[in-house]
């Protein structure tokens, strides 16, 4: 059961304030504030501005220790432990029960695992060294931060949550680059089925705003320069944007005995590679389609009670249309209302589809499909394709999230809407 | 419910420092050979520490072969095909077009990975005056290079093997420090009992032999620096270790559902019988003296596998040689093995490979699966003075025969993971 959530985009620092941009059709892609794009071919991103770090992560110690991925992922997590109330129900125990609760919670962090700017601390030695590298070692030993390969650890979320919370469980840093973030979700509860955990908190966390990521992501015809527009005709690739979202999943037995408020509950989840190598995705959505009748199977549920999805829907020519083939191969004419979030705060690379994820149990729990307002002329090549500018209604209280990324990698989540209202 | 799944371990390939595939390592980490030394891949005069445990001279073309893959593979993606490759021809079983979907890999990978050359091409361009300006990426001079930014991304060895082995099921990438290797194997195991697998291609990969990788380590006063006698630099629960030997590498394993892997008349090494995971959540670089994390780590993975520490022969220690992991391991071991602690054999086979990081707790695990096909447990070699917050009984001066029913295998990585893997005879 999911009985919290945590977000923070640069659609909001809240779940419910990027609900609102999203069904009030504000999107926070704006033109690039943190170097002069001007001569960029890339003019654009979903960037968070105007929050101090401190708003984020009060400690500002830790901030000299971290990463700013890793400000938005401890930041995330814990807005969904806090409105799950488990620190409370924690603090009542005995001090022995609460020995034995810290051990079997986990934490499951997707997190980018690294970008470019993180050697740019070297350049100083670079420079002193003037081309002879011979004497690299004594400049870059005596310039470079000594903290410097601890910031730059890609679990360091899992390690400050842990830190933080006092959690003590099972544990993962997935690095699988976009879809690291929602197969936190899905490795959490796994662990909680296999009796690994009672209960353990999933995040995904990235920053993929980074001059020489966003120059790469051009010049293989992945970035729009202006615009991300799921499923148009005119799509011309993706916009990043930055930040985290995280997910408290308990057993029900447990969330059910205190009390807690229920937001959903994760159902299944299907995990597949297309063995395409880094960049490539096979046009005839295989991948994709087998990830969600994976996750069908072991729900045990047909297509026909999907009542709406979650697209990954990132903008780029390829991954839209194969999208489009892989939902027609699984749903045919039984298509529920499709939707992709991604026009209103960019994508997040490991944490875009952990962040749909928190919506789609808005969007389950308001009964309501957002639409796509930069979607202004769908694609003839997949005119059935059941997207829409404009709010559609579920269609049950099962939604599915697909998540796809480099390495030919595909994830369907199923999830169905909370029982208990979400006081929200 | 159905009885659980368990899984065989059928199939392994390594190349390490001290060999470029599983029997020449193995040989001569029974031997007590070792692979530190001197570095020669670059010029490190300069570092305080001037020593690693390098995979030298080695054969990428011959081992791998197809020029367009090996453009696309970063060193450390180099060492994890070739070990790959060796673990399928070992394990006689390959994926085929028609269970490619069946067929799963779990990685233990480094970081996102730019070679010295291309940040030094950026620093020209960018960083001049030692400050980054996103203005030079921009010029027209400047190329980015489509294939060194595939080679980048932190999923860039999964995506090139599970596309030249055809592994089309459940796939993912782990990272957490020097815990990777071992979370990966664990994740197999899980992946192959709730069923979304029969079979599973598992292991790590690293490569942080380089300079921007050395600093990183150097800083943080990990390393030993032992620049005059490398080669007893790693001394794994020796009074006067001071630091690991760092290493790079790669160790993969064939896992697959026990049954399966009967029918088709598979050697079976050994069954991957548990998997412990636990949070320190102590400090960031720090170890609980005490051993919490570790503990938990080793309970949950004796309990998983249905052991007791009275069924233990052998533990293959994490013993990276520095003076925090190693008391903090051994206060660990005292309290999970409690009366059986003179009895369990211990040794850390970091003593002759060094540390190989993100690939250490795979290669390890391999080495657990010949220790117990031989009924051999390997030396941990270069210990001469006894350190009384050690007191765990290691195998000393040779390896010793020893039928060992179950082991162990302990990966601890910085930020407070721990991984333990425990592994049973599969004749019992």
């Amino acid at each position: 059961m999911i009985t919290g959530t945590g977000a923070v985009c640069g659609a909001g620092l809240k779940i419910d304030s990027i609900w609102d941009a999203l069904v009030q059709g504000r999107s926070a892609v704006a033109p690039l504030s943190r170097w002069d794009a001007t001569a960029w071919p890339v003019k654009v991103a979903a960037e968070v501005t105007g929050v101090d770090n401190r708003t984020l992560v009060e400690d500002r110690k830790l901030h000299k220790l971290i990463l700013r991925t890793d400000l938005f992922g401890i930041y995330a997590a814990g807005a969904a432990i806090q409105q799950s109330g488990l620190t409370a129900h924690r603090d009542a125990l005995d001090p022995a029960a609460a020995v034995r609760f810290n051990d079997r919670c986990g934490v499951i962090s997707g997190s980018g695992g690294g970008t470019y700017q993180n050697n740019y601390d070297f350049f100083p030695a670079f420079t002193a060294v003037a081309g002879d590298l011979k004497n690299f070692g004594a400049e870059s030993c005596s310039t470079v931060n000594p903290m410097w390969l601890l910031r730059n650890l890609p679990n360091n979320v899992l390690c400050h949550v842990g830190i933080r919370h006092n959690f003590k469980g099972t544990n993962a840093c997935i690095t699988n680059q976009c879809v690291g973030g929602i197969m936190a979700v899905a490795e959490a509860a796994a662990a909680i089925r296999a009796g690994e955990a009672d209960r353990a908190v999933a995040v995904g966390h990235d920053t993929p705003i980074d001059a020489e990521t966003m120059l790469n992501y051009f010049q293989v015809g992945l970035m729009s320069p202006d615009a991300l527009r799921p499923f148009d005709r005119r799509r011309n690739g993706t916009v990043f944007g930055e930040g985290a979202a995280a997910v408290m999943l308990e057993k029900a037995e447990e969330a059910a005995a205190r009390g807690a408020v229920v937001l959903g509950e994760f159902l299944s989840s299907g995990c597949v590679a297309e063995a395409t190598g880094v960049l490539k995705v096979r046009p005839d959505g295989d991948g994709l389609s087998r990830a969600i009748q994976v996750a069908l199977d072991e729900a045990g549920l047909t297509a026909d009670s999907v009542g709406m999805i979650v697209a990954h829907g990132n903008g780029t020519p390829a991954s839209d249309a194969s999208e489009a083939q892989a939902l027609q191969r699984v749903f045919g004419k039984n298509l529920p209302p499709v939707t992709a979030f991604k026009w209103a705060f960019g994508h997040l690379i490991a944490a875009s589809g952990i962040l749909d994820l928190t919506l789609a149990l808005k969007a389950l729990e308001q009964k309501v499909v957002p639409g796509i307002p930069t979607l202004q002329s769908l694609d003839p090549e997949f005119s059935w394709l059941t997207v829409r500018p404009n709010a559609q209604p579920a269609r049950s209280d099962v939604a599915l999230v697909c998540c796809r990324g480099f390495g030919g990698m595909n994830v369907a989540v199923l999830v169905r809407a909370g029982t208990s209202p979400s006081g929200s | 419910m159905n009885p659980r799944r368990r899984v065989a371990i059928t199939g392994i390939g390594m190349v390490t420092p001290v060999g470029h595939d599983a029997p020449t390592t193995w040989t001569n980490l029974r031997a007590g050979r070792g692979g530190l030394a001197a570095i020669r891949s670059f010029d490190a005069s300069t570092f305080p520490t001037r020593i690693g445990a390098e995979v030298k001279d080695f054969d990428a073309q011959g081992r791998i072969g197809d020029r367009k893959l090996l453009k696309h593979a970063s060193r450390s993606v180099r060492f994890a095909l070739a070990a790959a490759a060796e673990a399928f021809a070992d394990a006689g079983i390959r994926p085929e077009p028609h269970n490619g979907h069946r067929w799963g890999f779990t990685v233990g990978a480094g970081m996102m990975s730019v070679t010295l050359d291309e940040l030094q091409t950026v620093h020209e361009f960018c960083g001049r005056s030692g400050e980054f300006d996103p203005a030079g990426l921009v010029n027209p001079q400047f190329l980015p290079d489509p294939v060194a930014f595939c080679r980048a991304q932190a999923n860039s060895g999964l995506a090139l093997l599970t596309q030249h082995f055809g592994i089309r099921g459940y796939a993912t990438a782990v990272h957490t420090a020097c815990a990777s290797g071992g979370q990966a194997l664990g994740t197999a195991l899980k992946v192959i009992r709730r069923g979304h697998a029969d079979c599973v291609l598992a292991g790590g990969y690293d490569s942080m032999l380089n300079p921007v990788g050395l600093t990183a380590f150097c800083l943080l006063g990990a390393l030993s620096k032992d620049n005059e006698n490398p080669e007893r630099a790693s001394r794994p629960f020796d009074a006067t270790r001071n630091g690991f030997v760092l290493g790079e590498g790669a160790g993969f394993l064939i896992l697959e559902e026990w049954q399966a892997a009967r029918q088709r008349g598979a050697h079976i090494y050994a069954e991957l019988a548990g998997d412990g995971n636990s949070l320190s959540s102590y400090r960031i670089t720090d170890s609980p003296p005490s051993g919490d994390g570790p503990i938990q780590a080793m309970q949950q993975s004796l309990g998983d596998a249905g052991l007791t520490p009275q069924d233990l022969d052998y533990v293959n220690a994490h013993g990276t040689s520095t003076m925090m992991n190693d008391r903090s391991e051994c206060a660990a071991l005292r309290a999970v093995l409690g009366d059986r602690v003179g009895e369990v054999a211990v040794s850390s086979t970091k003593s002759c490979m060094g540390h190989l990081i993100a690939a250490a707790g795979a290669v390890e695990a391999g080495i657990c699966a010949l220790a117990i096909r031989d009924g051999i447990a390997p030396v941990n070699a270069n210990y001469t003075q006894p350190d009384p917050d050690c007191n765990v009984s290691l195998v000393l001066g040779a390896s010793r025969p020893l039928r060992i029913r179950a082991a162990l295998s302990n990966s601890l990585g910085f930020g407070g993971s721990n991984s333990c893997l425990a592994f049973r005879q599969p004749e019992d």
